[in-house]
């Protein structure tokens, strides 16, 4: 495929104006996702200017691979797998991502008895539900980059198949990985609601 | 099933992913183990905080505009020399962005409207289900409508304007005093075979109603959506607003909103 005439989408025996028309529709379907992307870059980076960073480079990534996008495929998914590989390359050397290593490098046998204490009793779960927002934010920055994603991933709808096609993993690891980041997650927010 | 097995399976259970063999299966095994009821309602409740409270930035208007006008640019960027050898003027992109511009906006707003009442079906849900997995979840149980609907009567700020009584299809289970986002709320259950509808009347002002999208429901407008496997229709009659979920399906809850709807 020559570069720039990506095939897929605009299809190879169309005239210029199509591909241009078709070319928009893209355009705006993929701009449509500006905010919920901008979002999940807030979340990555922690801060707006990098986050701008990233989705502008997003949407360039995007255009370049434009012709790989499979029409009637998730193109939401398909632009956060472009936002993560692009803030991988961007940021993950400069270390801008406050806590140090991945969800996966935390000892699961330390975290056992931990998490059993998650057996939240009625009082608990009545405090959990009055934590305000900037609360929830802090507990989630201070996960790992991994358990970020996937928490918010998930909670943006994508299936598991989805969210593993965005990580780069299996799926049976997307669903270990999901389970123990949002079990770190309850563990930070109980500090909260003391 | 034991507990090991069920603990994986709880998110993809919550939201409605699972074989139906399966399901059955983590559904009483959640029966009949405390702790691990425990822990499906911690998922539940944790899921409710992100979804209502972890807060969504939105990308800056000069961010939005940017990416507009370089997406059809950028389309061309990669075989400068094709533009210069054809001499093509820049216009057509310019136009292009022009219309992005333009049509950006309305899509934006569009779009957060949709957020909105996104959010309305979130919170319906979302009390439907803790009336489900509630220990006591009514406060009045009778199917006598003329013994739930005085019931209601001091303990709330509103008089909840329902005629529907319950018939042989949607016999009335009974009510309780609920909340509806920031409001409280008459509850009314009703059944569907042995499913539970949760019928949610309470003060219509101020919530960000949909105002595109609706199907005509007896004189009222109708917001039909469904999420997380679960049915939701929404209306308002003059200051009072009715939500109505189950898990049923969206042509037997339509049913039963045109009576509630068509009495109230």
């Amino acid at each position: 495929m020559v570069p720039g005439r990506p095939a897929r989408y605009y299809g190879d025996g169309m005239g210029r104006h199509d591909e241009r028309e078709t070319a928009a529709a893209l355009g705006r379907d993929a701009l449509a996702y500006a905010d919920t992307l901008y979002s999940l870059a807030r979340y990555l980076t922690g801060n707006p200017a990098d986050a701008e960073d990233l989705v502008q480079e997003t949407y360039v990534h995007a255009l370049r691979a434009a012709g790989q996008f499979m029409p009637g495929t998730n193109l939401k998914a398909w632009l956060f797998r472009i936002l993560r590989n692009t803030f991988i390359s961007l940021y993950r050397h400069q270390r801008l991502n406050p806590t140090v290593g991945g969800l996966d490098t935390v000892d699961p046998v330390a975290q056992g008895p931990a998490l059993e204490h998650l057996l939240l009793d009625d009082v608990e779960m009545d405090r959990l539900r009055k934590i305000v927002g900037d609360e929830i934010e802090q507990a989630l920055m201070t996960l790992s980059e991994e358990a970020r994603t996937v928490i918010l991933l998930d909670l943006e709808g994508l299936t598991e198949v989805e969210v593993a096609e965005v990580v780069g993993c299996a799926v049976g690891t997307v669903k270990s990985r999901l389970a123990r980041a949002r079990a770190a997650l309850r563990l930070k927010l109980k500090d909260y609601a003391r | 099933m034991n507990c090991d097995d069920v603990r994986p399976e709880l998110l993809d259970y919550q939201r409605g992913r699972l074989p139906a063999d399966v399901e059955a299966r983590v559904r009483a095994h959640l029966e009949g183990c405390a702790a691990c009821a425990r822990t499906e309602a911690a998922e539940r409740t944790l899921t409710e905080l992100l979804e209502q409270r972890l807060p969504q930035h939105a990308a800056p208007l000069a961010l939005k505009r940017r990416l507009a006008a370089e997406w059809p640019d950028a389309l061309a960027s990669p075989t400068p020399s094709w533009w210069q050898r054809w001499g093509r003027p820049l216009m057509p992109a310019m136009a292009v962005a022009a219309v992005l511009l333009t049509v950006l906006p309305l899509y934006y707003q569009q779009r957060g409207a949709r957020a909105l009442s996104a959010g309305l079906v979130t919170e319906a849900v979302n009390d439907h289900l803790r009336i489900l997995s509630s220990q006591h979840p009514l406060d009045v149980e009778t199917g006598d409508f003329h013994r739930v609907k005085p019931w209601f009567e001091g303990r709330l700020d509103f008089a909840p304007r329902v005629s529907f009584l319950g018939d042989a299809d949607f016999p009335l289970r009974g009510g309780a005093v609920g909340y509806f986002l920031d409001r409280k709320a008459a509850v009314f259950v009703f059944n569907r075979r042995l499913h539970a509808v949760s019928l949610f009347v309470f003060r219509a002002d101020g919530l960000p109603w949909p105002a595109r999208e609706l199907t005509p429901l007896g004189n009222a407008r109708a917001y039909t959506a469904s999420t997380r496997g679960f049915n939701a229709v929404l209306w308002r009659s003059g200051e009072l607003g009715y939500a109505l979920v189950s898990d049923v399906d969206a042509a037997e809850l339509a049913q039963l909103a045109a009576k509630v709807a068509g009495g109230a």
